[in-house]
């Protein structure tokens, strides 16, 4: 059980459901969050120290498991297959004032960099502290408010054209 | 959620070790947070009992590839060692024979569980599902001589002793041995955990229940995820393999 084999198995099964309710939460679909947690697990064995890392695993595979998520989203988008999948739920800490237009969010989501976007559905979608996500994601408080401040002004914009 | 409830992220820290987690009182207090841990509860059982089975060989199959691509990214301004190196990893044994029980340097145990099938006994991976009445053999291989126990936890919290089954304090175990006699499933579908705990010295059966039991909180979560046993004495070593029983 010591062969790197069985451990990368010992720790999709001690990781893998942080990964696949990572996944679900963005994804929505069992199936589809199946598949990425496949997916994602794949790319997070290729860093085997990183996922022996007890004090920085989690923010680690939740952000690698958040990007790719959204890279499918966004894909999905680009190749209009997205009717089907379900939007984003924003999170109930986020006034109603500040996230003015689901869709038209989730358009704007896929035109941003990956921190950008990881800002802001940990914020949104998923009603984290500004701290948190500079934690997870290794930036400061002030960038994590300007990439959000950032992302709302070009979301804002896009309301006022259509 | 509220705006004081922890996010999915902190949410997910408390699951891997709730015992310890400062987020223990609140998540008892609120009932949002408390639904939530149980709607990822439910999630993880799910991801355990459909998604890890059908797609734990592809992530094997990724970390089995892994080593050659780090050695060569490592090694690359040293071109003999790293020609010395990916010949050392092409040419090493593929995959072990069923009955390995890996033991790297150091004190360290192997645990090898066995399964009776039609074509003769066959070592079980972790994980794996069997039926819930299977009868099983045990093989253990320790790095040094040591005193052995060998358990297992269900997730309701029963900790039933394998071996031995008589006297107190442990078997005495001076090299590789499969182990007399064995042990049958009960029958009742969920996960069980087997371990092999080697001490340096005799530890009576009352500290390696209790010390069991209360690692696994009598929770099919916990039996899956917690590995080893806490509160035995300095210099015990442990190995241990999760089954699923299936009705």
């Amino acid at each position: 059980m010591t062969d790197h084999r069985s451990r990368a198995a010992e720790l999709y099964r001690q990781y893998g459901p942080a990964v696949y309710r990572r996944c679900l939460r963005i994804l929505k679909e069992p199936e589809a969050a199946k598949d990425a947690t496949q997916e994602v697990f794949v790319k997070l064995v290729r860093d085997m120290s990183k996922l022996e890392d007890r004090e920085t695993v989690l923010p680690w595979i939740y952000r690698v498991a958040t990007n790719h998520c959204l890279n499918i989203r966004r894909n999905a988008a680009r190749r209009g297959d997205d009717a089907a999948m379900p939007e984003l739920e924003v999170a109930d800490t986020t006034p109603a004032d500040v996230y003015p237009d689901r869709a038209l969010a989730q358009q704007v989501l896929e035109q941003c960099d990956e921190t950008t976007r990881t800002v802001a559905v940990g914020v949104l979608v998923d009603g984290m502290e500004h701290e948190e996500v500079a934690e997870l994601l290794g930036i400061s408080r002030r960038t994590v408010a300007r990439k959000l401040d950032r992302f709302l002004e070009t979301a804002r914009r896009y309301l006022a054209r259509s | 959620m509220t705006a004081r409830c922890p996010s999915d992220l902190s949410l997910e820290r408390f699951l891997l070790e709730p015992e310890a987690s400062p987020l223990r009182p609140h998540v008892a207090g609120c009932t949002r947070c408390t639904a939530r841990v149980e709607e990822m509860r439910r999630q993880g059982e799910d991801f355990l009992r459909f998604v890890y089975p059908a797609t734990v060989e592809a992530v094997e199959e990724a970390a089995a590839r892994r080593p050659l691509f780090d050695l060569a990214r490592w090694l690359a301004p040293i071109p003999a060692l790293a020609a010395a190196a990916a010949i050392l990893v092409l040419f090493r044994p593929a995959t072990p024979p069923d009955d390995y029980l890996g033991v790297k340097g150091g004190n360290t145990i192997g645990l090898a569980v066995f399964l009776q099938g039609a074509g003769g006994p066959r070592s079980a991976r972790d994980g794996e599902a069997v039926p819930a009445d299977a009868a099983l053999r045990f093989k253990v291989r320790p790095s040094r001589p040591c005193r052995l126990w060998v358990v297992s936890v269900d997730a309701k919290g029963q900790v039933s002793r394998l071996y031995p089954t008589e006297g107190d304090g442990g078997a005495e175990l001076l090299r590789t041995a499969e182990l007399p006699g064995g042990a049958v499933l009960d029958g009742q579908p969920g996960p069980e955990r087997f371990l092999a705990l080697c001490a340096p010295q005799p530890v009576p059966w009352s500290r390696v229940e209790q010390s069991a039991r209360a690692a696994m909180a009598g929770s099919a979560e916990m039996v899956r995820l917690v590995r080893t046993v806490p509160g035995l004495p300095a210099g015990t070593t442990q190995d241990s393999l999760l089954l699923e029983k299936k009705p």
